[in-house]
């Protein structure tokens, strides 16, 4: 499968969502249903970090940050403010922009290592004021270590097209920019950011664009796992596996390419499921030597496989 | 009065422990551009080393610091060996993702190998204190501030009056030309790695008498030390010494005055203002391109 | 009014004055050569007037503005941009694609337009056939040109080009001399830092001499090459 170019690809990839939109209505359930949407969950969120880190090459160690505020500001909203699922959605969106923007702001302008570390910082922190922020304020908001619980959802069959159809808008998304000036300028910031920058490309623009865009998106993610899963605690949509699975999912796929967030997501979901309870303690230790060996081996991924030997780009 | 004083000081003890805890980060960086992710990792072998050679063997935690020196060096000798020097060229972009793969790695081994108890190191003197003046002041906190002057000290002088260090310097101002000069880059990498590793170590073995140790403490560390060499300036060894110490009062405090339960957004609120409005560090001397 | 003024310019880093009181006046249409020893502050120089340092004192003039201080980007955007053999392309894009993002940018083209410029720049560099060779993969007097068709791209009416010569051999270098002929032809002005002599001897109109940061010498190529002092600079007292 070289890189397909997007008029040849199209009508296949159009196909392949029909087909998984059908999947349901021939009879698909149960398990296998929930699978697919946990596969189409993954997708999105290795979607969203590759389009910021994947592209720009500045590597955001904490996008669970915002797929927990996102999972808490649509629990809050529609317990404590009964505002309906949808709006609560778009919302907590939103509400992610501006903590990215701070966050970004801060960061994005010198080396690419104090963005790493202090987004990682930023989940560890926001994830602290969760858990303790009940206690310290005085009131009760969001239900420190015993969580929140949220109203009860819709079926299955609900969040199976929610997510598909958000996983679509995910690869859409990264599909259309790649191609244009936006993502022209963002790959050729991760390539040689001083070359861009004397090439007339506004770098801190472009980096807090991908990096606001991708955070509102993984917050909004988060939002909808709050609705499907009903129950939420901090320990559980502030882990730190989230990103490291997010992190691996790209890595192992193929950074900076559309279909490599989903390869690599497929891949380790469908492993992740089939290894199963088996390896819980090895399960970290071998993501940990997963990731070493494909930076010394396949810093590229497997699409640096799929491309082609003789390396032309389309 | 009093309690201002005694959070002041507990701070202050505190942020030399920081400060040696951050120094290895601060070299390995100012040397190689490497961001080590599994900085904390070294603190936390470091302090295992300790309690499992005074809990087996009931060695002094105070005399085992050699034996924690070698053994971290050698790990940080290997690492470097087996996987740092093979990226050393690339984008720093891979050195962040793998020393987070070494991260995972290291942490995930010591759990499964000494699971997630909490543990703490109680030698007969742990709770001695000294009092002066109505300030509490316990021996072994004032024994490893004392250790940890000693080890930046250590390695000011090991970087400014040895051959070695001199060597080191200059590959980190300009690579390119040390190599010129007949400096083995490679070789200077992998000792300055070690080094990092070995001095991080030191600083765990401090960390152990202090903090309870358990394997998932390293990440925590890592980001400790990221500040207080934010505060500093990345790459400006000189500089750790004051960055621990104004985080360690600046925890000390917040903690006392405000309260305990949000210590890590207090935290990351402080490294966000020292970015916004300082990122070179209090000196200004910190590496930003 | 002059294409750029330097005013006074100084720059520091740390006790070391790598660019000391610079003061010059460049007209449009000229081709200048900057000259001057290693570690004269040449590339400093350029690095300010670019934007990628402030001015520690003094003030860069460019058409009538001051732009102390903007930008990279910005700077390129209005009309001035550096090329130089330091800078690395984007080593993952084509050699083609290299020249999108100039031309998007810099020139401010619509994608469409600025596949077309870029069709012609490759065309003007004699690479008409390597545009979809990645770019990691040309030889380095390729590279060379790629870097001088990037600044191209931006459609910079100023162009600084800093030692893009180095490891040429002679024909390559003929070659390179032609290519800059042929843009000036177009109007544009270009500021040239070499170190292959007989190249910037040849196209120069004026040349300026750096020593130590601060301005030796200004004239004609042939004055300037029996000044003492700049004869001194470069080799020394005994030949002076």
């Amino acid at each position: 499968m070289k890189a397909l170019s997007p008029n040849k690809g199209l009508p296949v990839f159009l196909v392949f969502f029909l087909a998984l939109a059908a999947l349901p209505l021939l009879g698909v359930e149960g398990y296998r249903l929930r699978l697919l949407t946990l596969l189409f969950l993954w997708v999105s969120l290795a979607g969203c970090w590759n389009f910021m880190s994947g592209y720009t090459g500045y590597i955001d160690f904490g996008p669970v940050a915002y797929f927990g505020t996102g999972a808490y500001a649509t629990a809050v909203l529609m317990i404590r403010f009964d505002l309906h699922f949808a709006s609560a959605l778009a919302l907590s969106g939103l509400i992610c922009a501006p903590l990215a923007a701070l966050v970004g702001g801060a960061t994005l302008r010198i080396r690419g290592a104090y963005f790493a570390i202090a987004t990682f910082a930023a989940a560890e922190a926001l994830k602290q004021v969760t858990l303790e922020g009940d206690r310290v304020a005085g009131f009760e908001f969001f239900g420190g270590s015993h969580g929140l619980t949220l109203p009860a959802a819709p079926d299955s069959e609900f969040f199976y097209y929610l997510l598909l159809g958000f996983m679509v808008l995910v690869i859409g998304i990264t599909h259309f920019l790649e191609k244009t000036k936006f993502g022209y300028g963002l790959k050729a910031i991760r390539e040689s950011e001083q070359a861009a920058e004397l090439s007339g490309v506004p770098t801190f623009k472009l980096k807090m664009r991908a990096y606001v865009l991708s955070s509102s998106l993984i917050g909004c993610l988060g939002g909808i796992e709050a609705y499907w899963l009903t129950y939420i605690i901090p320990d559980d949509v502030f882990n730190v596996m989230r990103t490291i699975q997010m992190v691996i999912m790209t890595l192992l796929g193929g950074m900076g390419t559309v279909w490599g967030p989903v390869i690599g997501a497929g891949f380790l979901t469908l492993v992740g499921e089939f290894l199963g309870a088996k390896f819980v303690y090895d399960y970290l230790t071998i993501l940990g030597v997963v990731i070493v060996v494909v930076i010394l081996i396949l810093p590229r991924g497997i699409m640096s496989l799929m491309k082609g030997r003789r390396g032309e780009t389309v | 009065m009093v309690l201002f004083l005694q959070s002041l000081i507990n701070g202050f003890l505190l942020g030399g422990i920081y400060a040696a805890c951050a120094a290895g980060f601060s070299l390995a960086f100012g040397v190689m551009g490497i961001v080590n992710l599994s900085h904390g990792d070294f603190v936390m072998l470091g302090a295992f080393v300790t309690y499992w050679l005074f809990v087996l063997l009931g060695w002094d935690p105070f005399l085992t610091l050699p034996i924690t020196l070698a053994l971290l060096f050698i790990l940080g000798l290997f690492l470097q060996k087996l996987a740092l020097n093979r990226i050393a060229g690339a984008p720093p972009i891979m050195s962040y993702l793998l020393t987070f793969g070494f991260h995972l790695v290291i942490s995930s081994l010591a759990l499964r190998a000494w699971t997630a108890d909490y543990r703490t190191l109680n030698p007969t003197y742990a709770g001695l204190n000294f009092n002066l003046c109505g300030l509490v002041l316990p021996y072994s906190r004032l024994a490893t501030f004392s250790l940890a002057l000693v080890l930046i000290c250590g390695l000011y002088l090991f970087l400014y009056r040895t051959e070695m260090g001199r060597a080191i310097r200059a590959t980190a101002q300009d690579g390119e030309m040390a190599r010129l000069l007949g400096i083995r880059i490679f070789k200077i990498y992998a000792v300055t790695f070690a080094v990092s590793a070995a001095i991080t170590g030191v600083a765990g073995s401090l960390v152990a008498q202090t903090f309870v140790v358990y394997p998932q403490m390293g990440l925590p560390f890592t980001v400790t030390a990221f500040c207080v060499v934010v505060l500093g300036g990345l790459g400006y060894v000189p500089g750790t010494l004051f960055g621990g110490l104004i985080l360690g009062i600046f925890e000390s405090l917040a903690t006392t005055y405000l309260t305990a339960g949000l210590s890590l957004v207090l935290t990351f609120l402080l490294l966000l203002i020292m970015l916004i409005l300082r990122p070179g560090g209090v000196f200004g001397k910190g590496a930003l391109e | 009014m002059s294409l750029l003024e330097c005013r006074q310019v100084t720059k520091r880093f740390g006790a070391l004055e790598a660019v000391r009181r610079f003061s010059f006046s460049l007209e449009k249409g000229e081709i200048l050569g900057l000259i001057g020893p290693n570690g004269s502050g040449k590339t400093t120089l350029f690095n300010v007037l670019v934007g990628i340092h402030r001015p520690d004192e003094g003030e860069v003039v460019f058409r009538g503005e001051s732009i102390s201080g903007l930008a990279p980007h910005r700077i390129c955007r209005r009309g001035m941009a550096k090329a130089s053999q330091t800078i690395r392309p984007f080593q993952e894009m084509s050699v083609l694609e290299n020249l999108l993002v100039p031309g998007m940018y810099g020139g401010k083209l619509g994608l469409k337009q600025a596949r077309e410029r870029a069709a012609a720049v490759l065309n003007l560099l004699g690479l008409e056939d390597r545009g979809r060779v990645p770019s990691g993969k040309i030889s380095l007097a390729e590279r060379r040109q790629l870097e001088l068709g990037r600044v191209l791209m931006t459609g910079a009416e100023l162009l600084l080009l800093d030692e893009i010569m180095a490891g040429l051999n002679p024909a390559e270098v003929e070659r390179a001399l032609g290519l800059l002929e042929k843009i000036r032809g177009e109007g544009k002005t270009i500021i040239l830092v070499e170190h292959v002599m007989q190249a910037v001897m040849k196209i120069s109109e004026r040349l300026v001499v750096l020593n130590h940061g601060e301005r030796i010498a200004e004239g004609k190529p042939e004055e300037v090459a029996r000044n003492p002092e700049v004869i001194q600079a470069y080799l020394g007292r005994p030949y002076a």
